[in-house]
């Protein structure tokens, strides 16, 4: 039987490749994806508190939410990042260096 | 609770507490509809936009007569709050959705074809700083933080072809997707160790832990507030997250520009208020002083950088991107002091009331300052088609009305007595030299606060200079203005110089909506 620190521990492995992973990469989508991990990192560390502790099905329902959440956003960000492409060609994050100073 | 009692009481929380998000909402979902059924070519977006804003702030401006002095009331099963600070921000976001709309129409900025989308994206985002206001419970927070920034995305990127747009899209949404999951992460901390989500009883919890600083408990839970704190101040533009501010402005329309700037920062900093104060219980003051003490830290930086960097800007608008975040760094002060106050023994309830409302204040004096002078750059490019400070050069002696309201803007954005500006600035130092009586700190943060004024003279009298005292240059279109625009500027000119002659009215009701907040938590 895993115990609570096990999970949190993949949540905050989660977390952190996500950051390291926002923080490194080039290219707009693999920063997405930063994001996605970050997310559900998060997403492990209320399961595993509303199974544990006396936070109940609040931590449950609040990932729900952050499912959906993730998606409406995945979407948004995934039509700017094609819109980034239409007017640049690429979808490297350093080629957009018009705004600065 | 049964489910009959559940269904009672939501539908009179829709109808008493939640009406104008409701008429908001209604509101998006005719502006799509018309469009699926190609209404919107007899009936503007804008029109239907601005009759929803201006049915949200009626019903908002009713709240305030049925509300009794001092009450506040839970509502959908303890989500959301309704008191006057929400109601306050309620109709401050009303106001401005309803200016940000008139704006819109009168630039043009976007066609008939987009206009349902637009102002589609703008109602949701506005019901999303509703509910950032209102917020009772850590997940309201989230989501209204979330609600409120996925619309200002697209917003930002909303002239798609053009490669400063779209480049000014990606960087916001990507900083502002990730400054999201951290405070998301934050949060998961926060209500791990505490068991609750509910920020009624947080500070209560947090107490209850007990062990002082050092016990494990409290360090995790002061580590998950540390990382929504900086999730909000990514929201508030506050160094060190500041530098999405200046690419996303310069990239986006001048009209969303000035919403991003004023209505967002309302909303962000009501949530961090009363974040704040949910965390504030018997035991806590030793870890919230600090965190008050830290927040004055972050205004010196923010003002200061703010200030120091404006004033190499050529173009118009990155130039007031950086003002805004000086002056996010002012109202931080402003929260810094209440947050010291509120948690020291020796300080008066009055004392504190009044540091809350004069960040009301400033808030108020703001968006109209504010959204002039972003409203004077939007016309100025409608005619010289660049954003840059040549484009004004010479427009004061052109005798049109463009000039007057920017030096009015201008002249209460630094701070000059007669203007809304003024007494703002005045409010917030007076509240933080009271915490300086508290914590000595706070002297430093005043300092740095009146020195910041000064600094901030040099790139505002900049402004001044070229629209006053430099010749336009040859090829550039003259600024003439039809009368709509006009009357629109000297509007707005005219309320920066109500807020500065009559400021009590509004002070009367700034210090209300301060007290409301703080008679359910007896601070």
């Amino acid at each position: 039987m895993a115990t609570l620190n096990a999970y949190l521990l993949v949540g905050a492995v989660l977390f952190v490749c996500g950051v390291i992973c926002m923080a490194t990469k080039r290219n707009g989508i693999g920063v997405l994806m930063g994001v996605e991990l970050v997310l559900n990192g998060a997403n492990v560390n209320f399961v595993a508190f509303s199974k544990f502790t006396s936070l109940g099905l609040d931590g449950q329902v609040f990932s729900l939410f952050i499912i959906v959440l993730a998606a409406a956003e995945a979407a948004v960000a995934l039509a700017i990042a094609l819109n980034f492409y239409n007017n640049h060609l690429t979808i490297d994050v350093d080629r957009g260096n018009k705004l600065k100073g | 609770m049964s489910i009959d009692q559940l269904l009672n009481t939501t539908g009179r929380d829709l109808s008493v507490y939640f009406n104008a998000e409701l008429v908001l909402s209604a509101t998006v979902v005719l502006l799509l509809l018309f469009r699926l059924f190609s209404i919107d070519r007899f009936v503007p977006g804008s029109f239907v936009a601005l009759v929803g804003a201006l049915v949200a702030g009626g019903f908002s401006v009713q709240q305030v007569i049925n509300i009794e002095d001092g009450t506040s009331v839970v509502f959908f099963a303890g989500m959301l709050k309704h008191d006057l600070f929400t109601v306050y921000f309620r109709i401050f976001l009303c106001l401005f959705l309803i200016l940000t709309i008139a704006l819109t129409v009168l630039t043009g900025i976007p066609d008939s074809e987009d206009s349902p989308d637009f102002y589609t994206l703008l109602l949701g985002s506005t019901i999303g700083m509703m509910m950032m206001a209102s917020a009772n419970h850590l997940l309201m927070l989230f989501l209204g933080v979330e609600m409120a920034s996925v619309p200002s995305y697209v917003m930002v990127g909303f002239l798609k072809g053009r490669k400063e747009s779209s480049e000014a899209a990606l960087k916001y949404v990507v900083y502002g997707a990730g400054a999201a999951g951290v405070m998301l992460y934050g949060i998961s901390l926060i209500m791990g160790v505490l068991g609750t989500g509910d920020m009624a009883i947080l500070g209560s919890q947090l107490s209850a832990l007990g062990g002082g600083l050092g016990s494990p408990g409290v360090m995790t839970v002061a580590l998950g507030a540390l990382l929504v704190l900086a999730g909000l101040a990514f929201k508030l533009s506050l160094v060190p997250f500041h530098f999405w501010a200046p690419d996303a402005f310069e990239g986006a329309p001048a009209e969303v520009a000035g919403f991003l700037s004023v209505a967002s920062k309302a909303g962000a900093f009501a949530l961090l208020v009363r974040f704040l104060l949910s965390l504030t219980g018997a035991e806590t003051a030793e870890l919230m002083t600090w965190f008050g003490l830290g927040l004055g830290l972050i205004g010196i930086l923010t003002a200061t950088y703010g200030n120091l960097t404006a004033y190499g800007q050529t173009n118009v608008k990155r130039l007031f991107a950086y003002s805004t975040i000086a002056h996010a760094g002012y109202m931080v002060m402003a929260v810094s002091a209440f947050v010291v106050l509120q948690n020291s023994d020796t300080a008066t309830a009055d004392d504190v009331s009044n540091s809350l409302s004069s960040l009301l204040f400033y808030l108020a004096a703001y968006l109209f300052m504010n959204l002039g002078a972003f409203a004077v750059v939007a016309m100025v490019r409608n005619h010289t088609f660049r954003e840059d400070l040549t484009s004004l050069k010479g427009v004061g002696t052109q005798g049109n009305w463009v000039g007057i309201c920017m030096a009015i803007c201008v002249a209460s954005l630094i701070g000059i007595p007669g203007t809304g500006g003024f007494f703002g600035k005045l409010v917030v130092f007076a509240s933080v030299y009271k915490a300086a009586e508290v914590s000595s700190f706070m002297y430093v943060v005043l300092a740095f606060a009146g020195a910041n004024t000064v600094f901030s003279l040099f790139y505002y009298v900049k402004i001044l200079k070229a629209m006053y005292l430099e010749e336009r240059e040859p090829g550039i279109q003259p600024v003439q203005v039809p009368t709509a625009e006009r009357l629109y500027l000297a509007l707005l000119g005219v309320m920066v110089i109500i807020t500065g002659i009559l400021p009590n009215q509004l002070a009367v009701i700034a210090k209300d909506a301060g007290q409301s907040i703080l008679a359910g938590i007896g601070g």
